[in-house]
């Protein structure tokens, strides 16, 4: 296994001018309305709401070392509880936030049961097939509450305090405030119990297993936060969009959120957060040449797994 | 009873397309443990290249079985060229690094292949020729059998005893068994693998470039995104037979044939899907490696 004993950490300075850095970026971007027009607001939100998708692929396939190519699910779970909760029942938007994280946590829990009794490839081709039968029973629509192929549209704004928050602004300072506590999230997840064990799983189960690391639980707890982080990316999408249909959680936009984690760096949240600019901000911009979009996709893809198999900006070693 | 003679018929006919396009899958995953995500797309490339000969030639003159051939044989070295480059191009750089890295590799060039085609032929839905071959229609035990499904059942079959017996019963092809069950040693023993796995590539796609061809064929049309309707139903056939056993695709695919042939009466189309892939993951629940799958030793 490659890199499996853990180089020494690197210089300490350049590690710590970082980690001040990237306060600093994201407070920048909370002026992203006032300084650009409002096409780009809606990209830079569009970014967020993805990155946090992505982050939320990598807490089960970059940290967990599961292959899970079905994580579109949670992302609809998601937004289809938001869309389903404001429309038919008229829940107020912020109030089907939390529920859309607990709905979709409860899915990745409840697939866990039968994932993490697969190994490898085998987990693969199953979340694969929990992402098909997720979408066919959006589009087939039991129950008349999903709009079918369709799906909802008419889903209404967030408001906080009695202020919609209506704007294109401040729809993306939401996304964005939200990005933001889930970086801390990721950050502090790095040093937890659960984090720990995450790497120490993933490097060696066996040797994990006999220091009392119980790997059936570490993996249901990657499942569940991972789909309930996805679940509020979902929440997010759906208001953004106003709209939500299965096209937009089809196999594609899981093999996409893989790749956003593969190519940027698994277990690295700069890696993530550039594989998420690359994968669905990029094609924002040139959407003239959309025909050309996955052609170029596929190529990048390839090269820059060929190039730099470890990602664009991997993982900086650490003890686990 | 003639329905039910029938729907075997059109299981066994679906059933020899996905086995050929399964092979592809499971002889790259044996000897590599790569999935192949690619693989679907170069067999209805391999659809389009026959295609293209057989509505560029249409008025030459020859006989309906002459073009067929020619198209099969211009599938079957194009596809097998494009297989050859892809795996010296996103995968043998990738030897050494972690596998995800080889599956998006894989995966970008599913995508590469499928836009190609969509750039190169357009998206539209191309329709077959249909005089190609006589329109003789058997009639056996109160079912209809067409020439065409007797033609991809006998070629099916014949394919995968050829491929059976070469890989059974020739160096090479122990020399393809010792390179699935352990790369390191079949090196040590003087094997060049990297020669083996140059041709499962050719193998793998030649047979792909069959089955797409006979995909075309027999539901008369093709589209960009066939490689990834067809290819998925072929790759699930493989994992349902264990992938990387290649009995196990040519098992799977016939069991996955008659499934939908049989699912197609009694269960409706918009959710044949959802329950292909329920009754995959149930197996998969049962035997975590397929059918024919040897048990996984446990360290990966």
């Amino acid at each position: 296994m490659p890199g499996i004993s853990p180089s020494r950490s690197a210089p300490k300075s350049p590690a710590r001018a970082s980690r001040a850095l990237w306060p600093l970026l994201w407070v920048a971007g909370l002026t992203v309305p006032a300084v650009l027009d409002s096409s780009w607001v809606s990209i830079a939100a569009m970014f967020a709401i993805y990155a946090v998708s992505a982050l939320s692929e990598d807490v089960i396939l970059g940290r967990g070392g599961m292959f899970d190519m079905g994580h579109a699910v949670y992302f609809g779970v998601g937004a289809y509880a938001t869309a389903i909760l404001n429309t038919s029942f008229g829940w107020p938007i912020l109030a089907t936030l939390p529920a859309a994280v607990l709905l979709a946590a409860a899915a990745g829990a409840l697939l866990a049961g039968p994932l993490t009794r697969l190994r490898g490839d085998y987990l693969l081709v199953a979340t694969i097939g929990f992402n098909s039968i997720f979408v066919l029973t959006m589009q087939n629509d039991p129950g008349g509450v999903t709009g079918g192929s369709d799906g909802i549209t008419g889903i209404g704004v967030p408001s906080l305090f009695g202020f919609p928050l209506a704007s294109q602004s401040a729809m993306f300072w939401l996304d964005w405030v939200v990005l933001g506590i889930v970086l801390l999230l990721m950050r502090n997840l790095d040093r937890s119990e659960f984090g720990r064990a995450q790497r120490y799983l993933k490097q060696d189960e066996l040797a994990a297993g006999t220091l009392g690391v119980d790997a059936r639980k570490v993996k249901t707890q990657a499942f569940a936060l991972g789909a309930g982080l996805a679940g509020l990316a979902g929440t997010l999408f759906a208001v953004q969009l106003s709209t939500v249909s299965p096209a937009s959680f089809v196999f594609t936009e899981s093999v996409t959120l893989f790749a956003v984690v593969i190519v940027g760096g698994p277990g690295s949240v700069p890696g993530v957060l550039l594989g998420t600019a690359l994968m669905f901000v990029v094609p924002q911009i040139f959407r003239d040449f959309a025909q050309y979009r996955y052609f170029v996709f596929g190529i990048a893809m390839i090269a820059v797994m060929v190039l730099r198999p470890q990602g664009l900006w991997p993982q900086r070693r650490r003890r686990a | 009873m003639g329905t039910f003679i029938q729907q075997v018929f059109n299981g066994l006919t679906v059933g020899g397309i996905y086995a050929l396009i399964a092979l592809g899958y499971t002889m790259v995953y044996g000897v590599m443990r790569l999935i192949n995500f690619a693989h679907g797309d170069l067999c209805i490339l391999g659809a389009f290249v026959g295609l293209t000969l057989l509505t560029g030639a249409a008025g030459s003159g020859h006989s309906g079985a002459v073009l067929l051939l020619a198209a099969f044989v211009l599938a079957v070295v194009v596809i097998a060229a494009a297989g050859v480059v892809l795996e010296l191009v996103a995968y043998r750089p990738l030897r050494k690094a972690d596998r995800l890295s080889a599956v998006v590799s894989a995966l970008g060039a599913s995508l590469l292949i499928e836009n190609s085609i969509m750039l190169i032929w357009g998206p539209d839905v191309h329709v077959f020729p249909g005089d190609l071959l006589p329109a003789t229609t058997w009639t056996v035990a109160g079912a209809s059998i067409t020439f065409v499904q007797v033609m991809i059942i006998l070629a099916s079959v014949l394919l995968m005893a050829a491929l059976y017996l070469f890989i059974h019963h020739t160096r090479f092809g122990t020399a393809i068994r010792a390179t699935a069950i352990d790369q390191d040693t079949a090196r040590l023993m003087g094997i060049k693998v990297n020669r083996v796995i140059l041709t499962v590539f050719v193998i793998g796609p030649a047979l792909g470039a069959i089955g797409g061809l006979f995909v075309g064929i027999y539901y008369r049309e093709a589209y960009f995104t066939m490689g990834w309707t067809y290819g998925l139903y072929a790759f699930i056939a493989a994992i349902l037979g264990g992938i990387g056993n290649i009995p196990g695709a040519m098992l799977g695919g016939v069991l996955l044939g008659l499934f939908n042939a049989f699912a197609a009466g009694y269960i409706s189309s918009s959710w044949q899907d959802a329950i292909t892939f329920a009754l995959l993951i149930a197996i998969l629940l049962v035997r975590p490696t397929g059918l024919l799958g040897e048990p996984d030793a446990g360290k990966v």
